[in-house]
């Protein structure tokens, strides 16, 4: 094979590789290019959706407001504040009545 | 062999025969030589873009990528960070707001436009949307500060020339309960009160939250009873301290008249006044808490040491008398019970004067409450320090502090003796501020069952209730009307502490000139007004912080439930007086 003819073939081999790595890179380009168009428009979305939450929060604060749940339970369930001697422990229930009594307890073998 | 410079000169006409060229020597050499350079700075050139290739593809390990993948960070969703209590409950919160504006050229009928604007936004001012809507302006107000629904049903209508502007707007989901404590901001989103001016270079940015220290359903409790006891008693005024007794922590702080944040303009100036810190009391008889702790601390006296209480002492021109007299010989303990007067003043004598500054500084009474907020007062301490000063200020009179100082000091007293200056800032799990040790952990011991004899045998009875023993002070001072003394006009306290055998609460409950009222027999002192409310906020925090109530029976026993139901038969039970 002569020079030219070598040089020939170089070239047209680097002429198919440029043209088709500018073909990759223009499409390669063009993905990007909807990737971060899809980006954006998530990238909003999450941002609306942050602030309705940062909304909602707010709200659920004011719905859960002590003095508001205060007149509603009041006006509503007829529910009264806790009273401390409502509170007990197993240990300030009374003893079993049958526990007391040896004759009254019920029988244990069944019968 | 052929000369290599020619047989390159011959490839030029692509013959491969020699052109007859005649050129210098020199100038062969010469282009030679360029060649050289430019291959060798673009062999150059490709090495280093494949260097960078390969250093961008091999070595990164992915940080461009994950760099590229997490996106831009995001955007805080509103320029100014929320304050939440201490269990994250939002107490202030910036909402995007959108407001309505018009382009009246863009307006094609503007009285179609106004009326069913006005279905929409009942607080749409129609006359004054119409006038503004046919003006030749290109820009005009319709409504500020949409609600999202409001926003929705202007959209809905599909009205053109219609647009809206974001905005801000600074919002208090739970209105007035804190109201004093949060503050306020201005216009423009600055902080001007509270807690709102006090971290305004913190919340600006829309950073993290601040975190106070107040647990909201606390401080909704304080203030609907502090509220109660103002109808109640028709008071001027009311203030509110709830304290964690180990840490400092502010759990609850609230002062009345109050406003509602959300609606500043509507409020008169007077009600954003912060009693509780800004509003200087002489506090009357809680201060013989403090006479006693030093007295006791100092070794001044001991418990079965007493004073002669028979007759009133004069001083100069003032006359100090026991409002319960006893007119007997009264020992320590009696003294606080009874809250005695002349026996407190003689107490202080013997205690000194100097003795008595130094423990009233230690306890942080001589000087502002270091508290996160920008409405701190200063107490008003006698300028000359003479004996009348030292006898008065044994109970309260001629010293004026707020009502917070008073919460903090009671809590060194019944927490072993160590003071930590209040704070509204949740201090983290576990993590106890450095305090300073005023009052050894014996004397404390001791004013703790002090306390509790002044609720089961003195003053303080009203504030007894079931479950949890509480321990406290009463305080009643007359107000300062001109240059005397008025006998109507009181300021009536109460503080206390529970549960008292190791206190995790200091409560403080201070009312601004109340009246008495059928209930209380027409008395309008601390132990009558202020003690009752301090007894059903305790009986109502207790089971909301996880205090397990004791199993003694309730009060009015008819009422009581199974779960109230005691073995031995109902008798209540006593705190011993003895102290281990």
């Amino acid at each position: 094979m002569t020079v030219t003819g070598t040089l020939r073939h170089t070239t047209a081999l680097f002429l198919l590789l440029a043209i088709g790595v500018a073909l990759v890179l223009f499409s390669v380009k063009y993905q990007v290019q909807d990737l971060e168009e899809e980006l954006t428009t998530l990238d909003a979305a999450i941002h609306r959706d942050r602030e309705a939450i940062h909304v909602l929060e707010a709200e659920w604060s004011h719905l859960n407001d002590p003095e508001r749940l205060h007149a509603l339970a009041e006006t509503h369930l007829g529910l009264e504040p806790l009273h401390p001697g409502q509170v007990g422990t197993f240990d300030g229930l009374p003893a079993r009545p049958s526990l007391l009594d040896p004759a009254a307890a019920p029988r244990e073998d069944g019968q | 062999m052929r000369d290599p410079q020619l047989s390159f000169l011959e490839t030029l006409d692509g013959t491969g025969t020699a052109s007859r060229v005649t050129v210098p020597d020199g100038a062969l050499e010469t282009g030679r030589t360029r060649l050289w350079v430019t291959a060798i700075v673009f062999a150059l050139s490709f090495l280093i873009v494949a260097g960078r290739l390969i250093d961008l593809t091999v070595f990164t390990d992915g940080a461009l990528s994950a760099a590229a993948r997490s996106g831009p960070a995001p955007a805080a969703v509103a320029s100014r960070a929320d304050i939440v209590d201490r269990n994250g409950v939002i107490l202030a919160t910036s909402l995007p707001t959108a407001s309505l504006y018009a382009d009246p050229g863009d307006v094609p009928d503007p009285e179609q436009t106004v009326t069913r604007l006005a279905a929409v936004l009942p607080g749409l001012d129609r006359r004054r949307a119409l006038a503004r809507l046919r003006s030749s302006a290109s820009f005009v107000w319709l409504h500020r500060n949409l609600t999202p629904k409001q926003q929705h049903a202007v959209n809905r209508l599909g009205l053109p020339g219609l647009q809206f502007k974001r905005s801000e707007r600074r919002t208090y989901p739970h209105g007035r309960a804190a109201a004093h404590v949060l503050g306020l901001t201005d216009v423009d989103g600055r902080g001007i009160a509270g807690v709102e001016r006090f971290f305004d270079r913190m919340l600006t940015g829309g950073g993290a939250p601040v975190r106070l220290s107040i647990d909201l359903r606390v401080q909704s409790l304080l203030h609907r009873e502090l509220a109660a006891a103002v109808d109640a008693t028709s008071a001027g005024g009311a203030a509110g301290v709830v304290l964690d007794a180990r840490t400092g922590e502010v759990l609850a702080m609230a002062s009345l008249p109050d406003f509602d944040p959300n609606r500043p303009a509507e409020t008169p100036p007077a009600s954003r006044f912060n009693r509780a810190t800004k509003g200087v009391y002489e506090m009357g008889s809680t201060f013989k808490l403090f006479t006693t702790a030093m007295a006791l601390d100092s070794g001044t006296v001991s418990l079965t040491d007493g004073y002669d209480a028979r007759q009133p002492i004069r001083v100069s021109r003032f006359t100090i008398a026991d409002f319960h007299a006893k007119k007997r010989w009264l020992s320590v303990p009696e003294i606080l019970v009874h809250s005695s007067n002349i026996g407190a003043a003689k107490m202080a004598l013997d205690v000194g004067a100097e003795t008595q500054q130094d423990y009233l500084r230690r306890l942080g009474l001589m000087s502002a409450a270091h508290v996160e907020l920008p409405e701190v007062a200063a107490p008003l301490t006698p300028s000359r320090w003479r004996e009348v000063n030292t006898m008065t200020v044994a109970f309260g009179h001629g010293i004026a502090v707020t009502p917070l100082q008073v919460a903090a000091a009671t809590a060194s007293v019944v927490n072993g003796g160590v003071h930590r200056p209040a704070t509204i800032i949740r201090q983290p799990d576990g993590v106890v501020p450095a305090g300073v040790q005023v009052l050894t952990a014996d004397t404390s011991r001791t004013m703790r069952g002090l306390m509790r004899l002044v609720v089961t045998h003195g003053t303080g009875r009203n504030a007894d209730v079931a479950g949890y023993r509480v321990g406290g002070k009463t305080g009643t001072a007359e107000k300062q009307v001109g240059g005397g003394y008025s006998g109507d006009a009181l300021v009536s306290s109460f503080v206390g502490a529970f549960p008292i055998e190791a206190p995790r609460y200091v409560v403080l409950v201070v009312l601004d000139e109340p009246t008495g009222t059928e209930e209380t027999g027409g008395r309008a002192t601390g132990g009558w007004v202020a003690a009752p409310v301090v007894g059903r906020i305790v009986s109502r925090l207790g089971p909301l912080v996880g205090l397990a109530p004791d199993p003694a029976p309730a009060p009015g026993g008819g009422k009581a439930r199974l779960a109230s139901y005691a073995p031995d038969g109902g008798a209540a039970r006593e705190w011993p007086v003895a102290f281990e």
